[in-house]
């Protein structure tokens, strides 16, 4: 050991320390929680703190390096200016900017981002842009996109020299007539289709669930309001899973599989347990077998049961073989490798293509495999979807033309800043306690129950804050990890991912070979689509059929034109099949960019070979408001479909925005735009893909919601939706404040605990805005007939002779107004009724789920220049124009899109999973696996086209996901526009491009 | 593993610790790598306190101590402009604050800008072994046998020749990428080129170095005709190594007129 001496936050702390011990650990053993674990190679920076001043990685430094030095953590920046009769000195200006402008998203890497800028101001007052963002590029955030944090430091320095900044102010001038419930007369009450032989019926889907108010008087929901957990992630507070602490904890580790297919034959345990503070190792032979999915879906899991906690098989490079659990993480890591497995190799299946051929190895050979649907272990099939609608031979038979090509898109990581991360324990009731960093909780709960033969009523799972899921969390992924340590050991038990496990036994999104075929007519008119994708869910087949199923969404925007708009002609089969690598899951977007990529390439082909202008091609075939969504006749998750009809639809207005946003029409006429002056190689282009997705899933997904009113006036909200960092709670916590008449302020939102909060499917399927957004409003509402009845007796027995109706009555500015203008506050209202007469808790529980999926549309325009010589693409410029419905907070919202253009813009260029022969892995670090950084950022643009929705109270659709889907195919489009070379699998790489130039 | 940590004042008890056989004793100075990398169990020396950060030009050189860091090299506004673009290629702003040259240099793979560039800029490293035994070796001569070189020594400082002129340009996925394929070139008053590729394998590669530069892009193209690996083919990587040292011959032409 050595003694040393580090001085953090101005404090000094004499600390003995093993040599090779890191100053991370020594820093979160002394309990500085705003220091995060990102990576174990330095890239993330999640874990910097500032040393001497300068912001460091703290993960990378050992503790003794650091003997001597000045070091400065999140901890000494600022602190929540109101602490009772305590004078604070509040939070730092640039904490103040962070939470003003919605810099913060997940939170897990604003400490970060916070001390390098407060380096960075202190040398430099007045810093551009480009400074702002060098310093930052030591920040990995997968959330925002950087465009929010870099406006927040430089709006800081303009405060920190005294000037004066804007207001953050309501972007969105939304046009009066799009607002409120009545839609277009144009829109039919009903529509009918055919479908095998039978006459469905679908019909216009107006909301029952009343607001108050109308929009133009709303105060709360269509606002900028602050994210109602900025303040506690603005100054590193312990709200992430790793940062809970227990007694006694001990810390898991995972063997994982060297060999992408073998037996174990034999493990030796023996060595490893006795390495003093090991406390227990758990193999195959120990655990209950129990075939399961990681899904995490609603009850029944659509998906073939596959997974065991451990098996005797392995079927990837990282398939778990022991868990270890230990006194110490080192300790832990020492036992794994002293764990002796033989195995006896098997030849695995690593190519999508041959796992169906004859003769090849099956990877699930089980006898316990539990089937689903059409899953086929024997043939490797996991699962298989055929929908045809429509008559598509006929189709291809009016086409003038038809249009064949083959696609590609590949695996690619969540790659949220946050690991995945659990703390298990035994309660003072024997109950099991999972504190877990998931987008499920509910759904983790009653999945584990079986797996570890527990009820579900002696599962207790926390939900803390969330850095960052994407899709990544929608899954039980190392829940039953500590859990069986937990149960082995009576000790609470805390397993974090490393980086190197999220890369390689982790979740990814599936990779897919596309066919696509289509029929057009000369005049543009497309009389038929056809697509097959060969989905790749790995070596288990949880979400294999229903992210591949959500492909759909691609295929659902192109109908065709005229007759073809009342009976399209659409077919989408798909076989989605095991290989030995490692699973695919749930990604942002679930499915449908992998959809967009092949189709809107395809449509930007077609265009350019009829010489169609491809935007007006493009609008003269999707679908439109009043129309039958075409996939609802067939498709619905594995269950039988119900029609729907679209409602909303603002496409033609997004492209026109758009349009205008990226120069389309002033850039393409100008001869001279496309080229670069002196460098004639460089070649500038203009790229566009239309897209739409779903909101949510109907008839299934269901959420609830809780409001409790406490003395003061103020609201317990209570949810089971979980805010993945996205602003969920903040927009809940809004849509309930607009109807109960209070500042956001007033309304305590708090989200995930099973045993507190009402159950809800959890955050997926861009479905919390929508559904739980809609349970909010039926609890707000609840609680808000409550009120105005109660207030009516309030004011009657105030104000002589006086008869109110409560249905009269308003609530706003925290008080229930009379029409007479008498009003009593929201406090004498809360006192009344818990203290002074007919005492009551005015409370109200409230859910919804919805009978449809109304899809939010988007025109996605990227500019790109294309060396020529060397195949390099530079973006320069991404534009998003989106029909979400009403933004109920412009801030969050643009935030959620604009970091998902950024993580939609690897995948256009930069980011994909790569398997040898042996299906190991060639990206296992932030180092070879890149995600955009702060200084390398194209110009971002969103910009909203609202709609009112008329299914839903607020008028809202979803936006969390459609950013997903159409960067890349515009930036496709776009390298096609600069070079005319046609790359048909993403990403666009430089070689790519220049392997297509030389064949051009 | 990281079993030992020493932090000397003096060189002498550092070249002594470092010419111990057990446990293997390496040089630690940002750590930015051996915290990272190392499994086996090590002691380190920790350099920081034996003042080897000095940035200072004598005459036609850059003198540069071993410990100061890529972010000082940066602010020091004595640099080449191929070399502060490497050094922000390469690292982060975090990373810069740590990394130290000696450190980046030891540390090379064929992916390392600022490994390349000091390259073709014909870099020296000063190194001090035991009895404060001084060698210089070029960059060129350690890279291929660095653990050789080291055994024993410490490196204190590295010398950049400046009187060239120079240029670095690469191809990636995205702006910050690490290089697919990249070249360095410099070019002395007296037309002697050097010119560098990386990208590939294990470090930079020397691909030329000439009384002038008749032959260059051929050269390169030459040099990656094999240059073939998970992340492209020989055959792309070839040609567009001609392309950029061309581009980079180009700039060097327009910074001397200019």
């Amino acid at each position: 050991m050595l003694d040393i001496e580090l001085t953090i936050n101005q404090e000094t702390y004499l600390l003995p320390v093993h040599p090779g011990e890191r100053l991370y650990a020594v820093l979160r053993r002394l309990g500085f929680s705003s220091v995060k674990f990102g990576d174990e190679h330095g890239i993330s920076g999640a874990d910097a703190v500032l040393m001497d001043g300068k912001p460091v990685n703290s993960y990378l430094l050992l503790a003794a390096q650091a003997d001597g030095h000045e070091l400065e953590t999140l901890e000494q920046m600022g602190e929540h200016p109101h602490q009772g009769w305590k004078e604070t000195r509040g939070l730092h200006i640039l904490q103040q900017e962070f939470v003003k402008t919605g810099a913060i998203q997940c939170g897990y890497c604003t400490p970060a981002q916070l001390l390098a800028a407060k380096e960075l101001l202190l040398r430099e007052p007045d810093p551009t842009e480009v400074q702002v963002r060098d310093v930052l590029s030591g920040v990995l955030c997968r959330c925002t996109g950087y465009k929010k944090p870099v406006e927040a430091v430089l709006r800081a320095a303009a405060r920190m020299r005294g000037e004066e900044v804007p207001p953050i102010e309501d972007p969105i001038q939304v046009p009066p007539e799009w607002m409120g419930t009545d839609i277009s007369d144009s829109i039919p009450q009903t529509r009918t289709v055919e479908v095998d032989g039978s006459t469905l019926t679908a019909q216009r889907v107006i909301t029952n669930i009343k607001v108050s108010n109308s929009p133009d008087t709303w105060r709360q929901v269509g606002k900028p309001k602050e994210k109602v957990d900025a303040v506690k992630l603005v100054q590193g507070k312990p709200v992430f899973t790793a940062d809970y602490e227990r007694r006694d904890m001990l810390y898991a580790k995972v063997l994982h599989s060297p060999h992408a297919h073998a037996l174990i034959k034999s493990i030796d345990t023996e060595k490893a347990e006795k390495i003093p503070g090991v406390r227990c190792i758990l193999t195959h032979e120990d655990l209950p077998r129990v075939p399961y999915s990681t899904a995490g879906q609603s009850d029944p899991i659509p998906g073939p049961l596959d997974c065991y906690s451990l098996d005797n098989k392995v079927r990837f490079v990282g398939d778990r073989v022991a868990f270890v659990a230990a006194e110490s993480e080192e300790i832990a890591e020492k036992a794994l490798k002293a764990i002796e497995v033989e195995y006896e190799l098997l030849e695995p299946v690593l190519d999508s293509r041959e796992a169906m051929k004859t003769g090849a190895p099956i990877i699930h050979d089980q006898d316990d495999y539990v089937y689903f649907a059409d899953s086929d272990p024997t043939r490797n099939l996991a699962a298989e979807i055929r929908i045809d609608i429509g008559d598509v031979e006929k189709g291809f038979k009016e086409a003038d033309r038809v249009f064949e090509a083959e696609y590609e898109v590949p695996k690619v990581q969540q790659a949220h800043i946050e690991p995945h991360a659990v703390i298990t324990y035994w309660d003072e009731d024997d109950r099991l306690v999972i504190l877990t960093s998931t987008q499920v909780p509910f759904h983790i709960r009653r999945m584990i129950a079986p797996v570890l033969e527990l009820p579900v009523k002696r599962i207790r799972v926390i939900k803390p804050r969330v850095g960052g899921a994407f899709g990544g969390k929608q899954e039980m992924l190392i829940e039953d990890v500590a859990a069986h340590l937990t149960i082995a050991t009576g000790q609470p038990v805390q397993y974090v991912c490393t980086r190197e496990e999220e890369f390689y036994a982790s979740r990814s999104r599936h990779p897919m070979r596309i066919r696509l075929k289509t029929g057009i007519k000369n005049d543009g008119t497309m009389t038929a689509n056809e697509m097959y994708a060969l989905s790749d869910t790995g070596a288990n087949g949880a979400h294999a059929l229903t992210v591949t199923g959500n492909t759909t969404k691609s295929m659902s925007l192109y109908v065709g034109d005229g007759p073809y708009r009342d009976a399209p002609n659409i077919r989408f089969y798909a076989d989605i099949v095991y290989t030995n690598t490692p699973p695919s899951g749930a990604y942002r977007g679930y499915g449908v960019p992998q959809g967009y990529w092949p189709v809107e390439r395809h449509m930007e082909f077609i265009a350019r070979e009829m010489g169609l202008d491809p935007l007006e091609f493009r609008l003269k075939n999707t679908l439109r408001a009043g129309e039958i969504h075409p996939f609802s006749v067939a498709w619905s998750e594995g269950r039988d479909p119900v029609p729907e009809m679209i409602q909303t639809n603002a496409l033609a207005e997004c492209v026109m925005k758009g349009k205008e946003a990226i120069g389309w029409d002033d850039k393409l006429a100008d001869p001279n735009w496309a080229s670069v002056a002196g460098k004639p190689y460089l070649k500038r282009g203009l790229g566009v893909a239309l897209v739409m997705q779903g909101t949510a899933i109907p008839y299934l997904d269901m959420g609830g919601a809780s409001i409790k009113l406490n003395d003061d006036g103020s609201f317990n909200l209570l949810v089971g939706a979980t805010d993945l960092g996205t602003g969920s709670d903040t927009v809940l916590g809004q849509m309930a404040a607009e109807i109960l008449g209070v500042p956001l302020e007033d309304v305590i939102v708090y989200s995930s605990d099973t045993d507190f909060t009402p159950f809800d499917k959890g955050a997926y399927a861009s479905s919390t805005t929508y559904i739980s957004g809609a349970a909010v409003v039926d609890a707000a509402n609840k609680v808000a007939d409550r009120i105005r009845e109660r207030a009516a007796m309030i004011l009657e027995s105030r104000v002589e002779n006086a008869t109110i109706l409560p249905n009269e009555i308003e609530l706003a500015n925290c008080c229930a107004i009379a029409p007479d203008g008498h009003a009593v506050s929201l406090e004498d209202v809360a006192l009344h009724s818990l203290h002074h007469a007919n005492q009551e808790q005015i409370m109200a529980v409230g859910s919804y789920v919805s009978p449809v999926s109304p899809p939010p549309f988007a025109a996605q325009f990227a500019e790109v220049i294309v060396d020529t010589e060397t195949g390099a693409v530079e973006v320069c410029k991404l534009v998003m124009a989106v029909d979400g419905g009403v933004i109920v907070n412009p801030v969050t919202a643009s935030g959620q899109i604009e970091g998902g253009m950024t993580q939609a813009l690897g995948y256009a260029v930069s980011e994909e999973m790569v398997y040898d022969e042996k299906g190991w892995a060639r990206e296992i670090n932030f180092r070879d696996y890149h995600i955009f950084a702060a200084h390398e950022m194209p110009e971002l643009e969103v910009i909203f086209v609202e709609t009112f929705e008329p299914s839903h109270p607020f008028g809202v659709k979803a936006v969390a996901e459609i950013p997903l889907n159409g960067v890349a195919p515009a930036v496709g489009n776009a390298v096609y526009n600069a070079c005319g070379v046609n790359i048909k699998d993403n990403p666009v790489t430089p070689e790519k491009v220049w392997r297509a130039l030389q064949q051009a | 593993m990281i079993i030992e940590y020493y932090r000397p004042k003096k060189m002498e008890e550092a070249l002594a610790l470092i010419n111990r056989t057990d446990p293997r004793t390496l040089i630690l100075g940002g750590g930015l790598y051996i915290n990272e990398v190392i499994k086996e169990p090590v002691a380190v020396v920790d350099v920081q306190s034996l003042g080897l950060t000095e940035i200072a030009r004598k005459g036609k050189e850059l003198n540069v101590g071993a410990a100061a860091t890529l972010q000082s090299l940066l602010t020091s506004a004595l640099i080449p402009l191929a070399l502060e673009r490497a050094i922000t290629h390469q690292e982060t702003y975090n990373r810069r604050q740590v990394a130290t040259l000696a450190g980046t240099i030891t540390a090379a793979d064929g992916r390392s800008p600022v490994a390349g560039v000091l390259l073709a800029l014909d870099a020296e490293l000063e190194l001090v072994g035991e009895g404060k035994k001084m060698d210089s070796v070029k960059l060129g001569d350690f890279l291929p046998v660095r653990d050789e070189k080291l055994s024993g020594k410490l490196i204190t400082s590295i010398r950049i020749p400046v009187e060239s002129t120079a240029a670095y340009h690469y191809v990636a996925r995205s702006p910050a990428d690490l290089p697919i394929v990249a070249a360095a070139v410099a070019v002395w008053p007296s037309g002697r080129t050097r010119v560098v590729l990386l990208g590939y394998g294990d470090q930079p590669v020397l691909v030329f170095d000439g009384p002038e530069k008749e032959g260059v892009e051929i050269a390169a193209r030459d040099a990656y005709s094999g240059a073939v690996d998970q992340w492209a083919g020989a055959d792309y990587r070839s040609d567009t190594a001609g392309v950029l040292v061309g581009r980079c011959l180009q700039e060097i032409e327009g910074m001397i007129e200019g």
